[in-house]
């Protein structure tokens, strides 16, 4: 637990200092949205309510894949990657410290990409606030669960841009489908109801668990 | 911790038509030191690896004894008795040189004693700048750092993954007289039952012959000669590199 | 001084050591004849089969696309039961059937969304030449897994990390096909309220299209076992003779 908490103030540490992950996801998340912007430009107002949790999270996915593929980049300088290696004990912990590290960083990001988000596509932010957050809160539980675990993966290849995208992509389409019904209802106005966040708590749960038990693996020679 | 026993017998480590190691018994007693000597692909580096933890032999019998006992350590005791430096630095540029130590003395499992990274920033002349960021450092700062975070967690085993490459001249010949210290001043620490015992992966005969009392040549994964101290003429650099030449030129003829 | 001599090198861990007998091919024999057997049983049935009145020959396609099913799906679980030994045992043995499941399943997986289209059209009437039909979807969704399996072995570095690695990408990719066969049961509705809905084929079947179903079912179920334990006999054989190729260089 210790060395998850190690790992934790570590990476936050570290992205305070540098900002890089920060930032390329935050320029990105916008860049998308503008570019959305311009896909349609003339929607009426009820072409947004239908499409906007679609795109919203089309973003939040993009950007997570982005800052993902940075979750080992600091351990890739110098080889520490190796020093994680030769950590004693359940490398679970590493994991876990990993995974909330860029769970912080991403969930700050999308906060900021969300009020982007809500300005240009004149999106209520007052209707269903704390149901939304409640859902981007948990979807990036899974996201980050199996994303670090991919990361950790495909760090150590020379495709290491295209590989992680190829395989997270996949892993994320129950996460994505659960995450844009549930937006779809709380941002109509609908209370949020365990049945909405339900399929979010168990993907999560599969994920997060599954990926703790499998990192043991990864990190041997 | 206490040193390390290592010992191995028939370990092989072959993956597909790849065969590192194909066969070898090892026997290290607990603070000996010991030069592993090969050529590029003789399996160093996977011997290496299986001797901190990191992989498993793909067949034979592997163990980690310490204080005399006959019940082999799990790999995660293993790693946690071992002290690795590479050629790399396995260090966060980002953070200070304190920050780093403290860093991996929790990845250890130990809870951070300042006063303890206090003495070891000062035992490796970083007392200085203990604070300043670790990818500021030049290359000799940053080796030292990097040893520094090798034994903040006090282990039993020192393992060493050719630690002179890109070194000059200068700080080669200073990292060689720092491990020698190293040894020397573990012998004496409180919690110490000993000197660590230490491996190193090098393939330069000399400084084989300065930081360890036996050698282990590796050939095309098994074991080709073990020349120790104990016969004085076929421990000098000049005998090790014949050697070395030798299992080379047989190779050629037999291509 | 001592010198160590070169160790004798290990029998091989597989099942076809020439000692024991060579099971794999034992096997392979015999579903061999199986899988001779069928076959033109299989076509015989196929083309006696009632041509639809409504969709013509296209409709016979029915006995080739679900079929398909049992080598695409059982494909992804013989990798990652065999990744999972792999993690375990960490025997070649399982990582060689581990790819067998995947090139094989592929193939299958391939072919269903070739034919699917082609049922699709004929299921679901001109201009439907795609649905998001929950089978259908749920093939596409598997079929990236695969791709992105086979990808992950290409691009990782080192036999045995490329091994170690697919397996736990192996073991993932399965949870997704219960995950999202219960997601587009649940949210599917609501993505696309035409179609998502899991059919049981057989209850729609009508006069005579039984058999053939039932045949093809079998024979593609058998042809499937087969090219799987071909594919990982055929990866067995590679190995031992690489392995056997690199030891005689290196003595």
């Amino acid at each position: 637990m210790n060395v998850a908490w190690a790992l934790l103030w570590k990476d936050l540490a570290t992205e305070w200092r540098s900002r890089d992950r920060i930032v390329a996801m935050t320029v990105f998340s916008f860049l998308i949205i503008v570019v959305f912007q311009f896909a349609w430009p003339n929607m009426e107002p009820e072409q947004i309510a239908q499409l906007a949790p679609g795109i919203l999270w089309v973003t939040y996915v993009f950007a997570a894949v982005i800052g993902l593929g940075r979750t080992f980049s600091t351990e890739l300088e110098n080889d520490a990657m190796t020093a994680l290696a030769l950590a004693p004990g359940n490398r679970g912990w590493i994991f876990l410290g990993k995974a909330t590290a860029t769970w912080v960083l991403i969930t700050a990001v999308q906060a900021m990409a969300g009020l982007v988000f809500a300005l240009f596509f004149r999106v209520d932010l007052t209707i269903g606030l704390s149901g939304t957050a409640a859902i981007v809160v948990l979807a990036n539980v899974a996201i980050c669960s199996v994303g670090t675990l991919l990361s950790a993966m495909s760090v150590r290849s020379r495709f290491r841009e295209v590989l992680l995208p190829v395989l997270l992509i996949p892993t994320l389409i129950p996460v994505l489908a659960a995450a844009v019904t549930g937006t779809t209802a709380t941002v109509a106005g609908e209370a949020l109801a365990l049945t909405t966040l339900q399929p979010l708590i168990v993907i999560g749960g599969i994920y997060f668990i599954l990926c703790f038990l499998l990192f043991d693996f990864v990190l041997d020679e | 911790m206490s040193p390390v026993r290592l010992r191995g017998t028939a370990i092989e480590k072959r993956y597909g038509r790849v065969a590192a190691l194909r066969g070898i018994d090892f026997e290290i007693a607990p603070g000996e030191a010991v030069a592993l000597l090969g050529a590029n692909g003789a399996g160093k580096s996977s011997l290496l690896k299986i001797l901190a933890g990191l992989s498993k032999p793909s067949q034979g019998q592997f163990g980690a004894f310490v204080d005399g006992g006959t019940s082999p350590l799990d790999r995660s005791s293993l790693r946690a008795a071992v002290g690795y430096v590479g050629h790399a630095t396995l260090l966060y540029g980002e953070l200070s040189a304190r920050e780093n130590l403290d860093f991996a003395a929790r990845l250890y499992g130990q809870r951070a004693n300042q006063e303890r990274i206090d003495q070891v920033l000062e035992d490796f002349a970083l007392a200085d700048v203990a604070d300043r960021r670790a990818g500021t450092f030049s290359r000799g700062m940053a080796q030292r750092l990097a040893i520094a975070r090798a034994v903040i967690h006090r282990p039993g085993l020192l393992l060493l993954d050719e630690p002179f490459t890109g070194l000059d001249e200068l700080s080669a010949e200073r990292l060689s007289e720092q491990l020698g210290r190293l040894r020397g001043e573990e012998r004496d620490a409180e919690t110490n039952g000993g000197t660590p015992s230490l491996i190193v992966v090098t393939h330069d005969p000399r400084r084989a012959t300065e930081l360890a009392d036996r050698a282990i040549l590796l050939h095309h994964g098994i074991i080709r000669a073990t020349p120790s101290k104990q016969h004085a003429e076929e421990f000098t650099a000049d005998a090790l590199r014949a050697m070395l030449g030798e299992f080379a030129r047989e190779a050629s003829h037999a291509a | 001084m001592t010198t160590a001599s070169s160790s004798d090198p290990p029998t091989p861990a597989t099942s076809s050591s020439p000692i024991g007998g060579d099971r794999l091919g034992l096997t392979l024999k015999l579903l061999g004849w199986a899988v001779l057997g069928l076959l033109p049983l299989y076509a015989w049935t196929v083309s006696t089969a009632p041509i639809d009145s409504v969709q013509g020959m296209m409709q016979k396609i029915l006995y080739v696309h679900p079929p398909l099913a049992y080598g695409a799906y059982l494909g992804f679980v013989a990798t990652a039961i065999a990744g999972g030994l792999f993690l375990w045992q960490g025997r070649e043995v399982h990582d060689q059937l581990a790819i067998a499941g995947a090139e094989v399943g592929t193939l299958f997986c391939t072919l269903m969304l070739i034919t699917g289209p082609i049922w699709a059209r004929g299921a679901w009437g001109p201009g439907n030449w795609w649905v998001w039909d929950a089978r259908l979807t749920l093939t596409l969704l598997l079929w990236f897994v695969y791709l992105a399996y086979l990808l992950l072995r290409s691009f990782t570095e080192g036999d045995e990390r490329a091994a170690r690695f697919s397996s736990i990408y192996g073991i993932l990719g399965v949870v997704l096909i219960p995950l999202n066969y219960w997601i587009i049961d649940l949210v599917g509705g609501a993505m696309h309220p035409n179609n998502l809905e899991f059919e049981e084929e057989s209850s729609s079947l009508g006069m005579g299209m039984g058999l053939p179903f039932f045949v093809g079912n079998l024979t593609l179920f058998f042809v499937f076992i087969y090219l799987l334990v071909l594919r990982w006999r055929v990866g067995m054989l590679r190995t031992e003779a690489e392995r056997a190729e690199f030891d005689a260089r290196r003595n």
